[in-house]
C-alpha cells in the first residue's frame, strides 16, 4: 500500500471522527426532554448542562424553535446623514434594552443600510406582547388639559371650518344649505345645550378614573343629519363631567379624519386633540374612546424619569399602576408645574395617546407620581419597562413580520427530520439494489456527507431551517450523482477490459472534471441565493452550498480511497460496480 | 442491475416534435399567465399578512370565512392548511398599521367565534415598501445566476453552448412558472428559492452531457455532429436517469411528508427535476446541434464555396 494512500486515508478519518465529535453537543442537546427542560429553570446544575449542550449544538432557525423575525423601520425624514446614524444607534440601544426583558436566550439585533433595524427572537413565547413593546416609541409626555372655555372656542372654529367647507363644495348646492337653516335653529339650541361644557364642580373622583364615566346622566341622543351638517365637528361629542370628551368608538375615525384634515389647522398653535388608549365603555353599554384637548407645549417627558416600577393599585384592587420616580431636576418643574395649576388636569400621554388625565389636588413636591390606568400586572410591568428603557429619538415602523409559533416550530421539524430519514433511506436502499456492493462505498459517502455537513453547521454557528433540511436531503439526491458519475466511468473501463484497479484510476481520473463542472455551477446559484435570501431561505442556501462542497470531498476524495484500497488487496478480482 | 445497457435513442432526431411540444407549453404558459393577470404572487412580493390559525373544535370553514368577514377583513381570503383543523387566513395590505393588523385580526376572531380556541400559529407581515424590494431582489437574483452561468460555461466551453444551457434553463423556469399559474399557486420567497434550485439542478445535468459532448468531439473527429451529440446523450443517460431519479424520490418525499410550510417548495423542486431532466436531454443538447447547423455549419459552408 503506497504512502499517498494511507494519508489520504488518515485525513478521511480524522475529518469524520472530528466531525462526530463537533455533533456530540447537538445529540446531547436534542436528547433532553420537554420534562428536563422545564425541570432546569429551577436547577441551575442541569441548566448548567443543558444550556452548554444547547451552546454548541448546530442553531435551528426560528422557523424551527418558533420565534419573531421584525424588521423596523426608523423614520429619518428630515434628518441628516449624521442625525439619522445616531438615531439609528439610539435606537438599537434602547431595542436591546427592551429586548433584553423578554428573557430571550440569543436575541439579535442588527443594523441594516440607512434606517433599518432587524431583530430575531428565537424561542419568543408572547410575539404580541413583543410587538407592542417593541414598537412602541414610548413618547412619555406631561401635559396640560386645556380650559373649558378655551375648547369650546376651538371647537366652535372646528365646526365653523368644516361648515364652510361643506358649503363651499358643490355637493348639495347654497339653496339647500340655505333651505335648511331655519328648521336647524331647534336643533341648534338642542345642541348647544348639549355641548356646554361641563367642568370643575361635579367632580368628586380626584382622578379621571375612567374605566365607566359613572356620572354620565344622559343617554347620548342620536344625531341627525342637520344637527351633523350644522355642527360637523362637536355633534360627534359626548359630554363628560370632566374638560374632555368621548367619542362613540364607530366615530373615532370619522373624528380622526377631521382634525387631520387641513381645516382643522383653524385652532391654532395652543391646543392638540388626543384620543385616550383604551376603549371605555359608557354607562348606556355604548363602547367609546376619550378626546382630550391639550396644551401644545410638553410641560414634561419622560426623559426626566430616573425608575418606573409597576405597583398594585391601592383604591382598586386587582388593578395596577405604574409608580415613577423623576431626576431632581425633572421633580423641580413638576413640583411648580403642579403647584402652579392646582385644579388643573394633567395628561399623561404616551405616544400620542392619554394614559389617563387625572387632577392636581395639591403641589407635589418629590417628584414621584402614579399612572393610572386599568393596567393588568403585565401591562403595568410592561409600561414601566418601556419608561425604564426609554424613548425612542424617532418614530419606528415594523416594515416585515415573520413569526412562528412554538407549536408550529418542533411540528416542522418532526415532519423535516421525517421526510430527511425517509428521503435519505430510499436514496440508500435503490444505490444497494442497483450498484450492489460498491453501493455499500456510495452510501459511506452519502451518510459522511450528511455527518460532515451538520458538523460545519454545528462548528460554525450556521442556521438550520426548515428549506435548510430540505437543502441537507436534496444534496443527498445530488451527492449520488457524483458518485453515479465515477461508477458508471468505472464500469465503461472496465467494458474496455481494463483491470480493475487501472478502470478505478481511470474511472476517478475521467469523471473529476465532470463533476468539478457541474458542482460548480449549482455552487454559484447556491451562492447567488445566499447572497439573496434572509431567514428560512438563507438557511437553505447554506446548506446546499456546503452540501456541494462536502459532497464533492466525499466522492472524489472517500470514496476514491476505499475503491482504492480494496481494488489495490483484491485488485484482480472482480468488483460488482 | 443497470437501466440502460447500451442504448441508441435518437435524440436530435427527436429534435421537431419535441421543440414543437415545449414550444406549445410555453404558449400554453404565456396564455395562462395572460389570463390570470401575470403570476400569483404571494405577500412576500405584494406586501400584506398571512395568519396561520389551529381551531378546534373544527369549525366549518364557511363560517370562519363569515367570521373574518365580520372582523372587517373583507376580501381576506380563508383556507384549510395541511390538516383539517388548520386555516390559512391571507389578507391583503390594510388601512391599519402592520404592526396591529393581525393582531386585530386575531382579537376579533376571538370575539366572533367565542366557542373556539384559536391558536396562533404562524404570522406573516410584510409592508408594501419591503414588498417591493423582495420583489426586485429576486428578479436581480435570478438575473443574476443566469449571467454567472453564461459566463462560467462560455469560460469553460464556448459560447455557444452557454447560449444552449441558457435556453433549456429559461425553458425549465417558464415550465414551473407555468405549472404554478395553472394550478393557481402562489410565487413566494422559497418558490423563487426553489426557481434557483431548479436552474442549478438542470444545469448540472446539462454540463454532464456538455462534458462528454466535448470530449466525444475530440476522440470521434469522423462522426457528424449530431452523431456525436447523440451518443454522448446516450452515453449519459444511465447516470442522467439515476440521478433524476434518485433526486425526484427525495424532492418528493419532501413534498408528501415535509409538512404544508414548504409544499410549494417541493412542488416546484419535484417538478423541476423532471422538467430540468427532459431539458438537458431533449432541448439543451438538440439546440447545440440546431446552433450548429445553421450558424457555423453554414458560415463554413460559406467560407468553403469562396
Amino acid at each position: 500500500m503506497n504512502r499517498s494512500l494511507q494519508i489520504r486515508g488518515a485525513l478521511c478519518l480524522v475529518i469524520l471522527l472530528f466531525s462526530l465529535y463537533l455533533l456530540l453537543p447537538t445529540f446531547r442537546a436534542a436528547s433532553f426532554s420537554a420534562e428536563e427542560r422545564a425541570a432546569a429553570l429551577n436547577d441551575p446544575a442541569l441548566k448548567a448542562k443543558i444550556d452548554a449542550a444547547d451552546m454548541k449544538a448546530i442553531r435551528r432557525g426560528l422557523d424551527l424553535q418558533g420565534g419573531m423575525y421584525l424588521v423596523l423601520e426608523i423614520d429619518i425624514t428630515g434628518m441628516s446623514p449624521e442625525q439619522a446614524q445616531d438615531a439609528r444607534a439610539r435606537v438599537r440601544e434602547i431595542l436591546s434594552n427592551r429586548v433584553d426583558q423578554f428573557g430571550v436566550s440569543e436575541p439579535v439585533i442588527q443594523s441594516v443600510g440607512e434606517s433599518r433595524i432587524i431583530i430575531q427572537l428565537p424561542g419568543l413565547q408572547d410575539p404580541e406582547r413583543a410587538k407592542n413593546l417593541i414598537g412602541s416609541t414610548a413618547r412619555l409626555e406631561f401635559r396640560l388639559l386645556k380650559k373649558p372655555e378655551d375648547t369650546q372656542v376651538a371647537a366652535n372654529r372646528l365646526d365653523e371650518a368644516f361648515r364652510r367647507l361643506a358649503e363651499t363644495t358643490p355637493r348639495d348646492g347654497g339653496q339647500a344649505a340655505a333651505a335648511t337653516e331655519d328648521s336647524l335653529a331647534q336643533d341648534t339650541a338642542a345642541a348647544a345645550g348639549d355641548l356646554a361644557l361641563t367642568a370643575g364642580d361635579s367632580l368628586q373622583d380626584p382622578y379621571g378614573h375612567l374605566q365607566t364615566v359613572d356620572p354620565l346622566d344622559h343617554t347620548r341622543p342620536a344625531v341627525s343629519d342637520s344637527l351633523r351638517r350644522q355642527f360637523p365637528f362637536s355633534s360627534y361629542l359626548v359630554p363628560t363631567p370632566w374638560p374632555y370628551f368621548a367619542v362613540l368608538e364607530q366615530d373615532v375615525p370619522a373624528v380622526q379624519r377631521l382634525l387631520a384634515a387641513p381645516e382643522a389647522r383653524v385652532i391654532g398653535r395652543d391646543i392638540e386633540f388626543q384620543f385616550g388608549m383604551e376603549r371605555e365603555m359608557l354607562q348606556d353599554g355604548t363602547v367609546a374612546r376619550m378626546l382630550y384637548p391639550l396644551e401644545t407645549t410638553v410641560a414634561l417627558t419622560g426623559d426626566r424619569l430616573t425608575i418606573a416600577r409597576e405597583r398594585p393599585d391601592q383604591n382598586r384592587p386587582g388593578n395596577w399602576t405604574v409608580a415613577f420616580d423623576m431626576d431632581r431636576m425633572g421633580a423641580r418643574q413638576f413640583a411648580k408645574l403642579t403647584g402652579d395649576n392646582v385644579g388643573g388636569f394633567l395628561a399623561i400621554s404616551l405616544d400620542g395617546r392619554v394614559k389617563s388625565a387625572p387632577r392636581i389636588n395639591s403641589r407635589i413636591p418629590g417628584g414621584s407620581g402614579v399612572i393610572e390606568g386599568t393596567f393588568t400586572t403585565a401591562q403595568a410591568a410592561d409600561l414601566a419597562l418601556l419608561l425604564r428603557a426609554g424613548a425612542l429619538p424617532a418614530d419606528i415602523t415594523i416594515a416585515e413580520e415573520r413569526t412562528v409559533g412554538p407549536s408550529l416550530g418542533s411540528d416542522s421539524i418532526r415532519q423535516g427530520v421525517r421526510a430527511a430519514l425517509y428521503g435519505s433511506l430510499l436514496v440508500i436502499l435503490f444505490m444497494l439494489v442497483y450498484y450492489g456492493w460498491s453501493g455499500v462505498i456510495t452510501n459511506i459517502a452519502l451518510v459522511s456527507n450528511i455527518i460532515i455537513l451538520m458538523a460545519v453547521l454545528a462548528q460554525f454557528g450556521l442556521v438550520l431551517t426548515l428549506p435548510g433540511i430540505a437543502g441537507i436531503i436534496l444534496t443527498v439526491g445530488m451527492a449520488v450523482d457524483a458518485n453515479v458519475l465515477i461508477n458508471e466511468r468505472i464500469r465503461e473501463e472496465l467494458r474496455r477490459a481494463k483491470t480493475v484497479r487501472a478502470a478505478v484510476q481511470a474511472g476517478y481520473q475521467n469523471s473529476t472534471r465532470t463533476i468539478v463542472d457541474a458542482n460548480i455551477t449549482t455552487l454559484i446559484v447556491g451562492l447567488v441565493l445566499w447572497n439573496f435570501g434572509t431567514g428560512p431561505i438563507l438557511g437553505f442556501a447554506v446548506t446546499l452550498c456546503i452540501g456541494i462542497v462536502t459532497s464533492m470531498f466525499t466522492a472524489l476524495v472517500l470514496t476514491r480511497v476505499i475503491m482504492e484500497y480494496i481494488s489495490r488487496n483484491k485488485g484482480h478480482q472482480k468488483v460488482s460496480v | 442491475m443497470e437501466f440502460f445497457r447500451d442504448p441508441k435513442i435518437n435524440f436530435v432526431g427527436a429534435m421537431k416534435p419535441v421543440f414543437t411540444i415545449s414550444i406549445l407549453l410555453v404558449i400554453v404558459t404565456i396564455l395562462s399567465l395572460v389570463l390570470h393577470r401575470g403570476p400569483r404572487l404571494s405577500i412576500d412580493f405584494t406586501g400584506g399578512t398571512i395568519v396561520q390559525v389551529r381551531i378546534a373544535p373544527v369549525p366549518d370553514i364557511a363560517q370562519l370565512r363569515a367570521a373574518v368577514e365580520n372582523a372587517g377583513f373583507v376580501g381576506a381570503q380563508v383556507q384549510e392548511f395541511g390538516a383539517e383543523d388548520e386555516f390559512l387566513i391571507n389578507f391583503p395590505q390594510m388601512q391599519t398599521d402592520l404592526l396591529e393588523a393581525a393582531q386585530v385580526m386575531m382579537q376579533r376572531l376571538r370575539e366572533n367565534l367565542p366557542d373556539y380556541q384559536i391558536e396562533l400559529r404562524r404570522e406573516e407581515s410584510v409592508g408594501p415598501k419591503v414588498g417591493g424590494e423582495l420583489r426586485t431582489a429576486a428578479a436581480n437574483a435570478i438575473a443574476l445566476a443566469l449571467l454567472l452561468i453564461v459566463v462560467y460555461i462560455w469560460f469553460r466551453f464556448v459560447f455557444r453552448y452557454g447560449i444552449a444551457a441558457i435556453i433549456a434553463l429559461i425553458h425549465d423556469v417558464t415550465l414551473t412558472l407555468g405549472i404554478f399559474s395553472l394550478l393557481d399557486l402562489e410565487i413566494s420567497l422559497s418558490v423563487i428559492a426553489a426557481f434557483l434550485t431548479i436552474i442549478g439542478y438542470s444545469l448540472n445535468d446539462t454540463i454532464v452531457v456538455f462534458d462528454r459532448i466535448r470530449e466525444n468531439m475530440k476522440l470521434r473527429r469522423k462522426e457528424s455532429y449530431s452523431d456525436v451529440i447523440n451518443r454522448s446523450i446516450n452515453e449519459c443517460l444511465s447516470r442522467t436517469f439515476l440521478t433524476s431519479l434518485t433526486t425526484f424520490c427525495v424532492a418528493i418525499t419532501l413534498y408528501l411528508v415535509g409538512g404544508p410550510v414548504i409544499h410549494d417548495f417541493a412542488f416546484a423542486l419535484s417538478f423541476g427535476v423532471v422538467i430540468g431532466t427532459y431539458s438537458s436531454m431533449f432541448i439543451a443538447s438538440p439546440v447545440l446541434v440546431f446552433w450548429y447547423e445553421h450558424f457555423i455549419a453554414e458560415k463554413k459552408r460559406a467560407g468553403a464555396s469562396m
